[in-house]
């Protein structure tokens, strides 16, 4: 279940950061599809990440004398980390439905109030909350898989804009 | 009358180079560049003043808040005010002016820009940065909803005009319209009726081209001109702008408001950021969240700053087209304590005024007294 947990936030950060990265890049008016594949493309890298973090799990697991109390350990420090994060994801959720509301006034305050300050102290919710899960079972493996993750989820946009290929990377359509 | 004269005085920009031709470059709103053709005046300084509470200028100290105008956009684009050609600028002098503004996040910026040669900043590299700026910028205002929010108030003045029985087409034309983004927007979503022009003006030809461009790719009816909006042959019978009071600095400012009482001009409606103490680092917030371009968080975040307070906009529209009766819009969120991000200007032939604020139904709790 913790498991699950986790890949099902790290499957909707990953969407989201595809959506950051790709908003600001184009400048039509109806981009609902341009945003929708930038959320798949940005999910479907952060399977990459997941998978990435999933062999590393599993090799240690596999190399380990010790089998059942790095599991252990894993799962303790995954259920900290939800702790952070699913409070987080919760609130964004929640101002999602929130927006949903057909006002001006109220579509903006859950600019103001939610996502901006929360797209602002997301590298410091993901830092923390990783910590906080690490400091459960602190062992060389936990640890390596904990930056691991880490590095993997605040590089995405970065990676994301790599591979926004130069022939893609138009903030308004070429000359017909 | 100089509503502004109470102020400080002038400071900063001594070593302003000088120009024939007052530039206006690409803001935070949707982008616009207006050319008036007299020598360029000295900067005020916007920002923080001593009498300001200690944390909030050391919060702006910290945030790296910029607080002395001009924008970087302001600066590195020209033309000539007769010919609408574009004049070179020279790098080096904007880096100097900065400087001597002592903003120097800004001349870093500039100092960063790609120049030719001789010194003159590269004309296609800026028009491309610009674009880039824009495409930003118009990512923030699809989050806070400026289509809509031109619509609804826009809506209820074309309403007015109708029931007064003015001439069609209503033409509107946005004024420094950039790429064209609230004129694009309305124009795709259809909510002003069809005896509406949409029409957008903006002297940066680059910009144009852009908005002339999306607007054809999603068929939008809608065009876009390079020119200035109040020199159209059809002329408007609305004006609007998003985003680019606060760039017009004292005596332009009335000037902009004088530009409105041509014959045919039966109302005007102006977006821009609400001066509060809080909205310089809201806005900090967002560029930083939401902005790549150094540029785009630099200017962006120095126009929540420069922006005016209600009553100094009142003043100058009412000084400025005394034939117009005038409002803010939306200062208070739901008359809570709470400042909105953004406020807007309206104002209209006294003749319309009544049929107005009987079209604005339950939104005219967030209208002034409109005199």
């Amino acid at each position: 279940m913790i498991a699950f947990l986790l890949w099902l936030l790290a499957t909707l950060d990953a969407g989201f950061t595809g959506y950051r990265e790709a908003a600001g890049r184009n400048a039509l008016i109806n981009k609902r599809l341009y945003y929708r594949r930038a959320m798949i493309k940005g999910a479907l890298f952060g399977q990459i990440a997941v998978g990435i973090a999933a062999v590393v799990i599993l090799t240690s697991l596999t190399v380990t004398p010790d089998r059942q109390s790095l599991l252990r350990d894993y799962d303790q420090a995954g259920a900290r980390m939800l702790i952070f994060y699913l409070p987080y994801a919760a609130v964004i959720l929640v101002a999602f439905l929130v927006r949903w509301i057909p006002s001006v006034d109220i579509r903006s305050i859950t600019s103001t109030t939610i996502f901006g300050p929360l797209t602002l102290i997301r590298p410091l919710v993901a830092v923390v909350g990783l910590v906080y899960g690490v400091l459960a079972a602190p062992r060389v493996a936990t640890i390596v898989v904990g930056l691991i993750v880490l590095t993997m989820m605040l590089g995405l946009e970065k990676v994301l804009s790599l591979f926004r290929t130069a022939s893609r990377y138009r903030h308004i359509p070429p000359r017909s | 009358m100089n509503p502004f004269a109470s102020k400080e005085p002038n400071e900063g920009g001594r070593n302003l180079p000088k120009r024939t031709a007052r530039r206006f470059g690409l803001t935070s709103g949707t982008g616009w560049v207006l050319v008036l053709s007299r020598p360029v005046k000295p900067m005020r300084k916007v920002g923080p003043k001593t009498s300001d509470p200690l944390l909030f200028r050391l919060l702006l100290r910290a945030l790296s808040i910029p607080t002395t105008g001009p924008e970087i956009s302001d600066r590195i684009v020209a033309f000539d005010s007769e010919t609408l050609e574009r004049e070179p600028v020279g790098k080096q002098s904007v880096v100097e002016e900065f400087l001597s503004l002592e903003n120097r996040p800004a001349a870093r910026i500039v100092e960063q820009l790609p120049a030719q040669a001789n010194g003159i900043l590269d004309p296609e590299a800026i028009d491309r940065l610009l674009i880039r700026v824009h495409c930003e910028m118009q990512r923030v205002s699809e989050e806070f909803q400026h289509g809509r929010r031109v619509a609804e108030l826009l809506n209820s003045i074309l309403e007015a005009l109708r029931a007064n029985h003015v001439s069609r087409p209503l033409r509107v034309v946005d004024i420094g319209c950039g790429t064209g983004f609230v004129i694009r927007w309305l124009a795709a979503n259809s909510s002003l009726g069809g005896d509406v022009e949409l029409i957008g003006a903006d002297y940066h030809p680059a910009l144009v081209e852009a908005a002339t461009r999306l607007a054809r790719v999603e068929k939008l009816s809608c065009r876009f001109v390079i020119g200035n909006a109040f020199r159209l042959a059809e002329p408007a019978a609305v004006y609007l702008s998003t985003g680019i009071l606060h760039h017009f600095r004292e005596d332009d400012l009335l000037e902009l408001f004088k530009q409105h009482d041509r014959q045919s001009t039966c109302a005007f409606l102006h977006f821009d950021f609400h001066s509060s103490a809080l909205a310089p680092f809201g806005s900090w917030l967002f560029h930083a969240v939401r902005m790549r371009e150094p540029l785009a968080k630099h200017d962006g975040v120095l126009s929540a700053v420069r922006a005016y307070a209600p009553r100094e906009l009142l003043l100058a529209a009412r000084t400025g087209a005394p034939d117009f009766v005038s409002a803010i819009y939306g200062t208070k969120l739901w008359g809570l304590p709470i400042p909105r991000a953004f406020h807007s200007l309206v104002g209209m032939r006294p003749q319309y005024r009544n049929a107005f604020i009987a079209n604005m139904g339950s939104k005219i709790g967030s209208l002034g007294v409109i005199e």
